[in-house]
Formats: C-alpha cells, structure tokens, sequence
C-alpha cells in the first residue's frame, strides 16, 4: 500500500485557522472553555497543542535575506516514518498503519504517557482524568484516520480555503513540494525549503518552507531519541536476558543441589 | 524447643537466639508485599507478550496498583526510621562491604552447589550474598522513588529529555533488583542449606546451630569464629573431602 | 465588482489595497494563488499594516491611511508621463478625447476647488463640469487628445502636482517602492496584459471614500484594465449578501435595480421619469433609458392591480424624500440622538458595536420609545439598557428582540461581490421560536394589514393595497419569482410579436414594459429565477444551477453556476474586451468579438452590449452602456468634484501639502453636543498625535454578536487588541501583552497591546508619524467581559471613531482618524 502523506505549503498559508478550527468541529474538541486563552499580545492561540487542541497555527515574525516576512506554521503530529512513540507505547494504542499513518485507538491508551515524552517533536498531549490515580488518555493528531479509511480527506484539508494543504500519496506530495520550492526560489524565496523528506524515516507531514526550519521553531535534524534506542533496543532485551539467565541459573541450582545436598543435620 | 522432623526417627532439640525484631520482620514483609504487585503491575508495561494486560481500563487498574503499592514502598524505610532508627541505621551497617566478603565471594560456588561447609570462611550477621540483596534493595528503592515520583507528578514540568532518563533507570533498577528477588527468593525458600533463613524472618529467632555454622562471626564473635573455621578445614582435610 | 472571483486567476498583476481579502475573504486566496502559481501573476499589496494578505505579496507598502487618491494621483501621473496607457482603449473607450466645458477649473488652479464651489452650503454647482455638445447634444470630442479642453489634458494638469516626492511625503512610502509599484502595475497596460485592483473598506471608509474608489477606476481606465478578464474594478463587499441588500435597494437613496428613491420634486410618474430622462439626467442616455420600464414595472409588482395606467401606477403610494436628503446611517443616528424618531426596527446589526462614536449611538438607542431586533444572539444592542454602568430604571426605551433564524436555517438566494447569485437550501432547523427574518416580516405586514382595515386612517392604500400574497409561512420562491418578474399579460414587442406569454417567469429584463404588462421586483434580477439549462440536461430556476464543469475559454465563468446580474453576464463592460473594430486586443486574452459573418457579438461570455450592433454602428465603440455617452468616466461629476482630489481625513496629523483645503469640502461635519463627554467631538494632533484605523480579523465577524459566541473562534482570538510598531512600544514602555488604554475625542477603551514589526513609524514630509490599528469586532456582550473571558468591560474600537462620513455616501471614516496610546 502507498504510503500517504499531508503536504503543507506555508507559503499559501494566510493563517486564517481553518484548519484549527475543522479538526475540533470533526473531533468534537472544545474551544475557550477548556483552555481559557488571554490575547498574550500575538494572534497566536491556543498557546499550545493540548488534548483538545490538535494542530494550530503558530505565528513568528522573521527578517530575512529576502526582507520582512510572517510565518505561519501549522502545527501537529509528524506522523514519523519512524514513529518513537508507536516503539515505547506499551498497549499498542499508538499503530503505524500500512499507509503511513500512526493512528490511535484511544480504548486501549492506559495514560501511561510514554508518547508524549519521547517524542522528537513534542506533539502528543496527555489527557489526565486523574493526576493522582494516572487515569489518562494521550491525544494528538491521526491525519482523520475516519474520515481517510473512508475515502475522505482530512477536515483540515479539506476546509482550507487558501488551498495550502494537500493530502495524498507521499511521492507525489514530495514532488509538489519540490516543484512548490523551486517556484518560490524562482520568485525570490530564497530559503525556500522542504521539510520532512528525509527526517526519521520521512515525516509524514510535509512542509514547504520559506525561511529554515529553525526560524518556525522547529528542529533541522530532529533525531529519533536515543534513549528510546536504548531502552527498547538494549535495555529491554538485555534484560530479557538477565530474567533468563537468572531463572535458568536458579533452576539448574536447584537441580544440582537436590543431588549433592540432603537437609543439614540438625542438633 | 523439640521439633519433630519429617522422615526422622527422633525429634531433635533446636535453641533458638533472638535474630530480627518485629518491625524488622514487618518491614521485610510488607516490603515483599508492595515489591512483588510493583514488579508484576511494571512488567505488564515491559514485557510486550502482556500487552493486552496493559491495555485500557485493566491497563489503569494495574497502573493505579503500582502507585498504590509504590506509596507505601516509599514510605515503608521512612516509617521504619521514625520507630526504630538506630535498628535500621544497625542493618544498613551490616550491610556494608567487608573483608569477609571476598573470601565468601571465592567460597560461594563450592558451599552452595557442592555442600563443602569447610568452604566458607566465618560471616557475620549478614554473608556477602545477604549484604548484596540488601544494598540492591536499598540503592533500588532510591532510584525507584527518584525516578519514579517525577514520572508521576512531573509530566509537562521536567524536560522530556530528562524523563527519558528517568524510564531507563528506573528499566535498569527494575531489573537488578528482580533477578536479585528471584535469587533470594530460591535461596531463602527452596534451597536446604538456608532453611532458617526463612523462620528467622518470620519468627524472629534462628537456631544456635544455624547461627554458629552460617554467621559464626556475629555468634561466636571475630576470633573464635576463625579458630573453629581452621578447625574444620583441618578436619576437612584429613576426611579428604566430602 | 466589474469582474468576478474566479476571474481574479485571470489577472497578471494583482493590486490589492484598502482590502485584507487573505483575511475577510479567505476562499478568495484560491484564485489569487491560481494567478499567482499558474500565471506568474504579480501581487502588490498596500495597507497600513502587513497584513495576512500581505503575506503573500511579491511587493508591500505601508501607507498612511487617508492618502490613497495621493497614492494613485501618484500612479495617473506616472501613467500619463511614461505614455503607459492603453492608448487606442483611452481614446476610443473613456471620455479622455472629449471636450470639457472652457469654464471649468480645477484645483491645480483653484487651490483645491472645483469651479463652482458655495462654501455657505458646502455643495458644489456643476454647470461648468459639463461636456462640450454640438446642437443636437452630442459630446464635442477630439481623438488627437491635444486639445487643451479636452479630459486627457485636464487630467495631466490637475495630476501634474502628484509627483512621485510629493506622494511619497504624503503617503510615507519611500520613493524607490513608489516607482516600483507603479512601474509594476502600469505594465497592465499593454494589450494582452490584466491587472485588477480589488479594494474593500479600507478605501471606502473615509471622507473621501467615493473619489478613492474613482481615482482607482481612472488607472483601470487609463491601463485597458475594465471589461476584461483579470481586471476589473473590484470593490470586495464586506458583509454576505451586502450586495444582495444593495441591489435590492436597502439604502436611504435607492429603490432595488437602483432605481432613484422619489423626491418631492418628482410629484407625479410622468415628472419622475422627465426628471431622469431630460439632458444630462440619470436616464437620458445609454441603458438608463428604459428606466422608465424598470419603475413601472416595479410598481406593478408592488401594487399588483392597482397599479396601472388609470391609477399612474399607484406611484403615490411610493414615499418621497426631502431633497436634498440625508438619511444615512450618521444622519439616522443624529436625528435619534436629537429625539426625532420615535422607533427604530433593527435587523440583524448591532450598532453599539458597529456604529460611528458608538457611545453617541448608544445615547441616541435611548431616546427611543421603542426598539425592535431581530437578533440570533442577545447583543450589546438588544442589551444596550442594561450594559456595564448603565442604570435600566434610567432608560424609557422598550426593548422588543424577536429571535431570529440564521443563515443555514432558511432557503433563499444571496448575491455575491462579484454580483453571482446563488440559491441556498434549509439545512438545519431554527432553535425555540426563531423564525427567518422574511417570516418576521411577513407576520408584521400581515398584522399591519389587518390593523390597517380595521382602523384606516387617512392614507391606508400603500398598505392596503400592497400585494402580499405569500402565504401565513411565507413561501419564499414566490417573492423570488416576483423579483424575477413576471408577464402580467402577454408581452408584445412593436411588431406584436409575443415576447413572454401572461404569467410567464421573465427570462431577461430587455422584455420589461413601460405599460403595466410586466411586474418585477428588481431589474437587474430579471432571469435569476427563470428556468434555464444547467448544462446536464435539467432546467432549473437559474440561480439554482451548479455546473462547475462547463467553462467555455476556460476563464472561470461557469455560466451554468448561479446566475449573475445582469443578464448572467460575468465581466461586465466586455465590450472593451474587443478593440474598436471588434477584433480582441491579444489572442491569449481573446473574450468577446464581433463576427462578422454571423453579425452578431460572439464569445465566452454574454455580450454587454446589443448583439446585433456593429463596431462600425452608432454607438458601436461605446462599451460603458449606463453612461449616457457609452464612455467611461475619466472625468465624471460627483458631489466633490469630477477628478478625485487628494483632502486629508477629518483627523489629521499634518497639513494638507496639495492646497489650502484641509478636509473634504462637501462633507458634512457635525456638531451635535460639541464640547460634552458625549457628542460629536473632534481631536488635534497636539492632544492625539497617533494615527489610528480600524479593521477585521478572520476569525471573527462584524460586530461580533455572532462569533463572540463561539468558543472555537474567542479561543483563537479571546481579547480586544491594539497593534503597534516596536517604536511605538518602546516610547510609550508597552509590551506585548500589555493592558492598554486607548484615547481620542469620543472615548477611551482598553486593549491588549500587540508589538509588531508588521506596523513601522512612518515619515511623512519630515515628521515621523505612528500608526496603530484596531480591530472592531468587540463588546461587553457573549463570551468577553460578560461571562468572564477578559476584564476589559470597553473594548469598542468604535467609541473612538468619529460620527462623520463620505460625501456622497456618507460611509463613516472608521479607517483614519487620531488617538493617543499609554499604558493601563
């Protein structure tokens, strides 16, 4: 199965919040009365991702090379070629699908809360029910994993009026993202740029960039987390090891014993 | 006190010497008591074929067992030194390294596999096997509370950067501290040579006998626990083994 | 607008000023980046703030707001020195070659009056802006454009003061990004080359609103830019269905088809059409002149049977007006504050939000002794009475709010900007007892009908009378076909031919009559309800059609979508799309031409012009059809004059550079209560040295009684701001975040400060100047200070703007005007 991928083209992007505010009205997230934003002096809200807020529009005022410019950045779950959350979330509520999509089945979700920091982008938001108890949900993000089982595109997608969001098969939003960057080159967008190609495996969320990844905030070469590495690749199964090797030392004891050994006298 | 064994003819008499109060008894316990669920509510994290245990709501059950059992396992050594801390400041000196601890590390394969009692050099009130599980435990239950509180209390507050750490130690400390659980779990329960081991911490009291053979230093004291220790060797010797 | 929104990918330069359609029309973007993506289109965007439109700009500039006609004065002037100009369209197509009265004079001589000026009255006699005729009244033209009276020549001189410093000290943008500009749009003036220029509020809200909005239509006259696709002027209306509520006549000044409200001059049928259709009048030449079939058969609609030759029309039921008059929104207010209006009946708006020197307006709601809204929210209108430090036992007004249903739940058609209409369904139910606004209506006429018979008074007939036979729920496609129009009888042309047989929905206007066998609601609407092709094989009522397949030439017309007035006509004035001899300028922008073989105007789009007439007929080169000359209006007269002039905004920091006249001369500037907390009070630039203008977000809507309701959109945008240069801050020790309070003449609000590098100092002829910029969408009212969100309790950008308008549509200068800014 081809692998599908979001194409965002923040040189379209008007930052009108469509898309912020789609993904709520398809997901039944809520709005001011959860988060009770202030105006922080930018245009810029809800601060942050949260469990009711799953993509939103991050706005950074940039002088470049190339003069003043206004950045919009829609952000969400990368949905990673190489997923660290799918690796550490130990009920399997976090699945890297077929076509590329790391989708979440909120049933199984404990609340352990592993995704959320071991993720490069810092994307997965908890949603604690009880912070004593631990009785959680994760929450980011899944590309409308309904609505695209189902032949549909994502809400965001599909809203967006500016026409800056795409959403197919990852080739061809990679080279419509390619042809977007030398467009935009051609017109004086000197540091134009495609996020996401190569990145952890390829992002499934796509970026075309007009100033460098940095000046949005996000990471140039965002690294699988090494710890993630070590836990799930060494960590774990030498200790697989060491149970083994315990009980099978520890039965072999056993045996041995019973043979060489009879209870101890006693006076 | 005269006990009738199984499968011998007479009873045989046993004099029991004082070894571990009762809060030491209770704390060892409930010690057991909370590390056991800890270890079996963390494993169903760890060990992927017991995914379906850890999924959605019994996910969260075992989840709230762990910090339930967690909260008193933390508490428990802090309680302990509120009733009796020089008993327990006592212990953990015990549990120290010593000299004698060598020359068990070197007598420990052919005492424990083999049975030759001439092997093993006196030890005091806790053999080097003894004092390993406790300062495991000890240095566990650091790292288990040190990582673990953040863990709970410290998503979105401490960097996840950190937190990563705090999972792999937390990993690493899980491990050591169960395959030294499964061990003192043989040694004191299955293995022939130990069997006072267990009514000590149940009772309180071990056998005269016992103590003079696996703990002769802290019985006899330094010096006569050596000499008859040379004794027995020599004794050993002329036998040509066992 | 003359074009259309799919068009907009047509153009090759975009000029977008006065307008943040990125931001109050954001599915428009997806044809602007369609120009942008596939055409290489060149979009320059000029506002006084970067805006999210200018986001997407290949060249920006900050202005000063209230200096368009000096930006664009600027731009003629450049045009006409460089012989940019599309020079067979400005010699066969405008009034450039025709001859202008030798008594004119302008303000280049006149010191910033037009010949004719009565100070007394702030009003201007016209007669020497009049056209040169020969005997039988025809224009005197000279195609050479060398005559010293001709409109080309007077344009230069009246321009030649706009020269690029003088703009740029006026305007503060700097020299080199002037030229720019100009050099990059003025290339739309080769053949083959579009440029549109769409503009919103930001150059209609100001005193001299009309003329920035002429000043732009002469450089689209001046390029070749009108009638042809990817140009147009392009006025983005600001409300949904604005344009509906104008072409149906919802003004003080117009009945639907803008058809000229009657004054008390015009005493009877026959004297108001002789007014229109007598030289130099509104219908005496060019489309107009079946004006008269228009009101009459307007008048049959309304009056149905009793409107008939006999009766002349019913048209005495019709109110007249005081001439001259003013009715606008300003004047309303006034004579409201003043006592003289008893009730006001409100739908859907909320003035004490909206209004002009809102706390005046909030005064004037007082004097009241009844007032009825129809609102889907509770407003800080409907609860104007009972506001943060207004004691309700103080205030006699009785408040009626009838609930009404909202967009999606009630069918009916609504017109875009680009003049495309299209019927919607109910999709979804109305909440409790909210009923449509056209229901409330019926009920009221209803009612009023019944009072009217059982208790008549003097005068009941207009009432009694009125047709109104809708229905107890009224059914919606009836008023629909009765504003189509319909054959009362059967409609005969001069040969006898049937036209349109009796009761027939009417499929064009051209089969309106003068003699009571036709009634039609509005005109220019005459076919949106008729049956017509769809393109699959179905006929529906046009305006019903949804075919986004069939695109003849591909420019985007999609005539089978909607139907748009009039007469389906996408671009209007397509005429000039042709050169003078019906040939298209370039073959790649070939749109409408005359084939000569067939002898008929051929093309992509309905012919806005009489297909049969030839290029080489009487009138065959005058594409303007509803000006009397057919030319479009270089030179045209409105009530400040027939060029656009630059005056500056009523509150302004500096002198006037052009002349001695500061402000508009015909505006009217009230006075009421001068000098009071509450009046209509004017500031200096000592005691509010800021520029200020105001504006809209994306993310809400208006005066906010709708989306301050709605937690998804107050959770992007919780709170009232204030945008600011860095500068600006720094002076003043704000930072971004912090509370704020803004000053001027009429109030004082809070707001949450905004520092931004997208607002810089501006220098205008020396001195540096700062601007701020306010949305004006808050109140006290919904999820704000009523339920907590924020603790500012006045947050109404608009208790800060002044209560006078444009002189000639008396549109509120909410854009430009003074204030002064410091920390809360």
């Amino acid at each position: 199965m081809a692998r599908l991928a979001m194409l965002i083209d923040e040189s379209q992007c008007t930052a009108c919040r469509g898309c912020q505010v789609a993904c709520k009205q398809w997901n039944d997230r809520e709005g001011w009365l959860y988060s009770r934003t202030r105006n922080r002096g930018s245009y810029e809200n809800p601060p942050d991702l949260s469990p009711q807020t799953w993509t939103r529009i991050k706005f950074t005022e940039y002088e470049g090379p190339d003069g003043f410019r206004w950045l919009f950045l829609k952000e969400g779950c990368m949905h990673c070629g190489d997923p660290a959350c799918v690796a550490v979330c130990p009920t399997g509520a976090l699945k890297q699908q077929p076509n590329g999509l790391v989708t979440f089945e909120r049933e199984l979700c404990n609340g352990c809360g592993y995704c959320t920091q071991f993720c490069p982008f810092h994307i997965p938001r908890l949603e604690v029910v009880n912070p004593l108890t631990g009785e959680a949900k994760s929450s980011k993000c899944v590309f409308c994993q309904d609505r695209v089982t189902n032949g549909l595109l994502p809400a965001c997608v599909k809203t967006c009026p500016a026409k800056a969001l795409d959403f197919g098969d990852r080739d061809e939003m990679i080279a419509k993202g390619q042809e977007r960057v030398k467009a935009l080159k051609a017109r004086g967008y000197t540091q134009a740029n495609l996020y996401g190609v190569d990145q952890l495996g390829g992002l499934g969320r796509l970026y075309v960039l007009i100033a460098p990844p940095e000046a949005y905030g996000l990471p140039a070469n965002p690294q699988y987390p090494a710890l993630a590495n070590v836990w799930q690749k060494i960590i774990q199964p030498l200790g697989n090891v060491a149970f083994g090797a315990t009980l099978l030392g520890i039965l072999g004891a056993f045996l041995f014993v019973r043979r060489k050994i009879r209870m101890e006298e006693v006076r | 006190m005269t006990v009738q064994l199984k499968g011998r003819a007479e009873a045989i008499t046993i004099q029991w010497i004082p070894k571990y109060t009762t809060l030491e008894r209770a704390a060892h316990w409930l010690h057991t008591a909370t590390f056991v669920p800890l270890a079996i509510t963390g494993m169903i994290l760890y060990f992927p074929f017991l995914q379906p245990l850890a999924q959605g709501p019994a996910g969260m059950t075992f989840r709230l067992i762990h910090r339930v059992a967690a909260v008193i396992f933390g508490l428990l050594p802090i309680v302990y030194f509120i009733f009796q801390p020089r008993r327990l400041i006592l212990n953990i000196r015990e549990f120290l390294p010593s000299k004698d601890d060598i020359g068990w590390l070197k007598g420990a394969p052919a005492y424990y596999l083999l049975g030759r009692h001439e092997a093993m050099p006196p030890q005091g009130r806790f053999n080097a096997g003894e004092k390993m599980n406790g300062l495991i435990m000890i240095v566990a239950w650091f790292v288990f509370g040190l990582t673990g509180v953040p863990m709970w209390f410290g998503k979105g507050v401490i960097p996840p950067e950190v937190f990563r750490w705090l999972v792999v130690f937390h990993d690493l400390a899980m491990i050591v501290s169960v395959c030294m659980f499964l061990v003192h779990l043989y040694l004191a329960v299955a293995h022939p040579l130990m069997w006072a081991g267990l009514v000590s911490m149940r009772f309180g009291v071990t056998s005269a006998e016992y103590a003079a053979e696996h703990h002769a230093k802290w019985y006899y004291g330094p010096k006569r626990a050596m000499e008859i220790w040379e004794a027995k060797k020599r004794e050993a010797a002329q036998k040509g083994g066992h | 607008m003359t074009n259309h929104w799919v068009d907009l990918k047509n153009a090759d330069y975009i000029l977008i000023i006065g307008s943040n359609c990125a931001e109050n029309h954001p599915a428009s973007m997806t044809w602007i980046h369609k120009a942008q993506n596939e055409r290489g289109a060149k979009l320059i965007v000029v506002d006084p703030r970067f805006t999210r439109s200018a986001s997407q700009a290949d060249i920006f500039a900050q202005i000063r707001p209230g200096t368009d006609i000096a930006f664009f004065g600027g731009m003629i002037k450049y045009i006409l020195d460089n012989e940019l100009y599309h020079k067979d369209y400005v010699v066969h197509y405008t009034n450039a070659a025709t001859l202008v009265n030798p008594d004119y004079k302008g303000p280049d001589e006149l010191d910033g009056l037009f010949s004719g000026y009565d100070p007394e009255k702030r009003r201007y006699d016209r007669s020497t802006w009049t056209y040169q005729t020969d005997q039988d009244g025809k224009p005197l033209r000279d195609e050479t454009l060398q005559d010293p009276h001709c409109v080309f020549q007077i344009m230069k001189r009246h321009y030649a003061r706009y020269d690029l410093d003088t703009v740029s000290g006026v305007t503060g943008i700097p020299k080199d990004l002037l030229e720019k500009i100009y050099k990059t749009y003025a290339e739309s003036g080769q053949p083959g080359k579009a440029g549109t220029i769409l503009y919103a509020m930001g150059q209609t809200q100001h005193t001299v609103g009309s003329q920035n909005v002429r000043a732009l239509a002469i450089v689209q006259l001046l390029l070749g830019n009108i009638g042809i696709p990817g140009g147009g002027v392009n006025a983005l209306r600001g409300e949904s269905n604005v344009q509906g509520s104008t072409d149906m006549g919802v003004l003080a000044h117009i009945l639907p088809g803008y058809l000229p409200v009657p004054t008390e001059a015009d005493v009877d049928l026959k004297t108001y059409i002789e007014n229109k259709t007598k030289p130099g009048g509104a219908w005496s030449g060019g489309y107009w002149t079946n004006g008269p079939k228009f009101i009459t058969s307007l008048l049959r609609a309304w009056w149905g049977p009793y409107a008939v030759q006999r009766t002349d029309f019913a048209y005495q039921y019709l109110p007249k007006v005081d001439s001259p008059a003013n009715y606008y929104w300003i004047a309303l207010f006034e004579a409201m504050y003043a006592g003289k209006i008893k009730g006001l009946w409100i739908m859907g708006q909320n003035p004490a939000v909206g209004g002009p020197n809102a706390r005046f307006e909030r005064e004037a709601l007082k004097k009241l002794e009844w007032l009825v809204v129809q609102e889907i929210f509770d407003t800080e209108t409907t609860s104007f009475w009972r506001a943060p430090g207004e004691d309700p036992s103080q205030i006699q007004t009785e408040v009626f709010v009838l609930p009404a249903a909202d967009a999606m739940e009630k069918a009916g058609s609504i017109v875009t900007s680009g003049r495309l209409i299209q019927w919607r369904d109910k999709v979804a139910e109305a909440p409790g007892e909210a009923k449509p606004d056209h229901q409330i209506i019926n009920l009221i006429a209803l009612k009023l009908k019944e009072l009217y018979a059982a208790d008549p008074g003097p005068f009941p007939q207009p009432i009694l009378h009125l047709v109104w036979d809708y229905g107890k729920e009224l059914d919606i496609e009836k008023v629909a076909r009765e504003i189509n129009g319909y054959a009362v009888k059967d409609v005969k042309d001069a040969q006898g031919n049937v036209l349109a047989k009796k009761d027939a929905t009417l499929t064009t206007f051209a089969h309106l009559q003068a003699d009571g066998s036709t009634a039609c609601g509005a005109w220019i609407y005459t076919g949106y309800f008729s049956l017509q092709p769809d393109g699959f094989g179905n006929m529906l009522p046009a305006a019903k059609r949804r075919n986004s397949v069939y695109d003849p030439g591909g420019w985007g017309n999609y005539p089978y979508w909607g139907w748009a007035w009039p007469a389906n006509r996408r671009i209007i004035y397509n005429r000039c799309s042709a050169d003078p001899d019906g040939k298209p300028w370039s073959e790649d922008r070939k749109y409408i031409w005359w084939d000569e073989a067939q002898k008929k105007w051929m093309g992509y789009d309905v012919p806005d012009f009489v297909v049969t007439k030839a290029p080489t007929d009487p009138g065959g080169r005058d594409p303007f059809i509803m000006r009397t000359d057919g030319k479009g209006g270089l030179f045209a007269a409105m009530n400040e004059g027939p060029l656009p002039e630059h005056y500056e905004p009523v509150e302004s920091p500096v002198k006037n550079v052009f002349s001695s006249q500061q402000i508009n001369p015909v505006v009217k500037v009230w006075k009421t209560d001068e000098g009071k907390d509450i009046g209509d009070n004017y500031g200096s630039p000592d005691q509010f040295p800021i520029i200020a203008t105001t504006y809209r977000l994306v993310e809400h809507w208006q005066a906010g009684g709708m989306s301050r309701w709605l937690d998804w959109l107050v959770e992007a945008q919780p709170e009232m701001f204030v945008e600011m240069s860095q500068e600006l801050a720094a002076e003043k020790g704000i930072k971004s975040g912090d509370k704020v309070k803004v000053r001027s003449a009429r109030g004082e609000i809070e707001a949450v400060a905004i520092v931004t590098a997208r607002i810089k100092p501006l220098q205008v002829n020396g001195k540096t100047l700062h601007v701020v910029g306010m949305p004006w969408h808050w109140g006290w009212k919904g999820l704000t200070y009523d339920v907590g969100v924020t603790d500012m309790v006045q947050s109404t950008a608009n208790f800060l703007t002044p209560h006078v308008g444009d002189g000639n549509t008396m549109i509120p200068e909410y854009k430009a005007f003074l204030v002064d800014v410091e920390k809360a």
